[in-house]
């Protein structure tokens, strides 16, 4: 034994992180045989359960682990998403979040699921109150402001809903992380450089920019792009990521200004086109002018979802329902987990009264949002030094 | 248009001047640029010579920051405007006795309503009578029934009938809702001229019932 719990169960969870699930499984089954009563064994056996979509062995794994010890709340998350992922089973879901929220009352997560939970049974009301509370405890928090919008919609319509779902695209990360894909830049864990180190010359500046736009040191990587503009005024890729920095400081004009000066210099540039996109996205009267220029960019980056997904939003202003539905779907081929995606095409197939395959994206969604954040691990790590 | 008018626009962003602004954007007006391609032909190209300038450091960062406020406010003049023109076309809408299903309702008479129509939204639990009444009251020539239970789906019929018995066979009936989409028959034993299978389904069908009518609207 270590820390009170058993090799066995130690080498479960490490096949689990690893992704074996098959395994992991098996080394469960090895550590409940020393001791059925360990909770975090359960728990995470019920997680296994779930990513193999066997629902209701993980509700039974997780309500165990729950009956050992009712503070499990790694078991609370696997349970509640099991119940939403089978369907069918809104009030036990329901009081399952509930029940997280209490045991771990600034889980914002639980709170949005808790929403989608009432949501799904009907208690709009409800399910509203649950997201504000998400929002109230993180302001950034995009699945609670994609579900407002959702509601907003089922309420008033696509134009209520509209500005919902684009502030909600601009608290989720994976627009940001588009730009630099485009860019070309990945974060590789160095930090980004003192400005004052940097070499003085066009590309060691440029990629100091960007490294200092990525950890959102927007004054810093100011100061290196004017560096190289006063060089070279005519530098398409410098003058989009200006846009960029623009854009992150909610001044739309001049990103736009400076985006449309890059493509008068090289219509070439991926990360001009985008920037000059999102500044036209952000005016409610050029959705025109911001689904030509999505369409360009998918166009020219047809394997990026993001493109795809930008081009619906537009065309929903648009009320151009169908064509937008094409492009959700496009994304969603290209990136099965795509949260934004998903939501969006949820907004469509409300508009096209297919209610139950709009609840289906969104608990697609929801799935693929929890995984990707790690929200079991979390829960689990926090749990099992807790034990310790 | 003008050829130095963008240039023209520009000095007046760099001048602080919006008044100057809205004057070249009348000015290019009326040489009869439509409104649809002033933002293309003309604040497009002004804007990209603000972003020369901005990047020559012809202009400094406040006088670009000032500039950008007043191409903000004179956006509005060069866009499409946000809300559509009123077609003159009226359209009620509600959900059938009996029924209180109200999300697609609400969905469709936006999407209706963006695109210019007047709606008269009756809300949900309707009477076929109320149908009539309001159809008389406010001149509209089409009605939108959402039903989204059998039941209350086969009972439209009753709307018709209102309607005939009161002489009014020129109202154009459109029906919604999941018993509809299913099975298209159910729409014409209840006497309906056609079935919106949504929000974008529903404004092609009044642009359809629109240009068949034409000048009688």
């Amino acid at each position: 034994m270590v820390s009170g719990r058993s090799q066995q169960s130690l080498l479960a969870e490490g096949l689990a992180r690893q992704g074996h699930v098959a395994p992991a499984v098996e080394a469960c089954y090895e550590a409940l045989r020393i001791d059925d009563a360990d909770a975090i064994v359960h728990a995470l056996l019920a997680d296994l359960f779930l990513d193999g979509d066997f629902y209701d062995q993980a509700i039974r794994a997780a309500a165990r682990a729950i009956e050992i010890d009712p503070d499990c709340a790694p078991a609370y998350l696997a349970l509640g998403l099991a119940y939403d992922r089978r369907g069918g089973m809104w009030d036990q879901s329901i009081l399952v979040w509930h029940e997280l929220a209490e045991v771990v009352p600034d889980l914002v997560i639980a709170h949005v699921q808790l929403g989608e939970a009432f949501s799904a049974s009907a208690f709009p009301k409800e399910a509203i109150e649950a997201w504000h509370t998400a929002l109230e405890l993180d302001p950034t928090e995009a699945r609670a402001m994609y579900n407002l919008a959702v509601a907003a919609l089922k309420r008033e319509g696509m134009a209520t809903a509209l500005p919902g779902f684009r502030r909600a695209g601009e608290l989720d990360p994976s627009q940001d992380d588009f730009f630099f894909a485009l860019a070309g830049v990945c974060d590789d864990g160095e930090p980004a450089p003192d400005p004052n180190d940097v070499e003085p010359n066009r590309s060691s500046r440029l990629t100091a920019a960007f490294a200092l736009a990525f950890e959102e040191d927007y004054f810093a990587a100011s100061d290196l792009i004017n560096l190289i503009l006063d060089d070279d005024p005519d530098d398409a890729e410098t003058l989009a990521l200006a846009g960029y920095l623009y854009l992150k400081q909610e001044a739309v004009n001049e990103a736009m200004a400076v985006a449309l000066r890059a493509i008068a210099i090289s219509t070439r540039m991926p990360t001009a086109v985008y920037v000059l996109g999102a500044a036209f996205h952000k005016h409610s009267g050029l959705n025109r002018s911001a689904a030509r220029v999505f369409d360009a960019l998918a166009r020219a980056v047809p394997e990026e979802p993001m493109p795809h997904v930008l081009l619906a939003e537009s065309l929903l202003g648009l009320q151009q329902f169908s064509a937008a539905k094409q492009a959700y779907l496009r994304a969603i081929e290209l990136d099965l987990a795509c949260v934004r995606a998903r939501f969006g095409l949820a907004a469509v197939l409300l508009t096209e009264g297919e209610h139950a395959n709009a609840a289906w994206e969104i608990r697609r969604a929801a799935y693929y949002d929890t995984r990707r954040q790690g929200f079991f691990w979390q829960l689990y790590d926090a749990y099992a030094a807790g034990r310790d | 248009m003008a050829d130095d008018s963008s240039a023209r626009l520009y000095q007046a962003f760099v001048s602080h001047d919006p008044a100057a602004a809205i004057n070249v954007v009348e000015g290019v007006k009326k040489s009869g640029v439509a409104q649809e391609q002033l933002f293309d032909h003309l604040f497009a190209p002004a804007m990209a010579l603000l972003g020369g300038a901005r990047a020559s450091r012809a202009i400094d960062e406040y006088t670009f920051t000032q500039a950008s406020v007043v191409a903000e406010q004179i956006t509005s003049f060069v866009t499409p405007p946000t809300a559509a023109q009123d077609t003159g076309i009226t359209v009620l809408v509600g959900t059938m006795h009996h029924d209180l299903h109200e999300t697609d309702k609400a969905i469709t008479a936006a999407a209706l309503k963006e695109a210019g129509h007047r709606i008269i939204d009756l809300g949900v639990d309707v009477r076929p009578a109320e149908f009539l009444e309001r159809a008389e009251e406010t001149g509209a020539r089409i009605v939108m029934v959402f039903a989204q239970m059998m039941s209350t789906a086969r009972s439209v019929v009753r709307v018709r009938e209102m309607f005939s018995a009161n002489g009014r066979d020129d109202i154009v009936i459109f029906v919604a809702g999941g018993p509809f989409s299913a099975d298209v028959s159910l729409a014409k034993s209840v006497g309906a001229n056609g079935v919106s299978r949504g929000a974008e389904s529903a404004l092609r069908l009044i642009s359809k019932v629109a240009a068949k009518m034409g000048a009688a609207w």
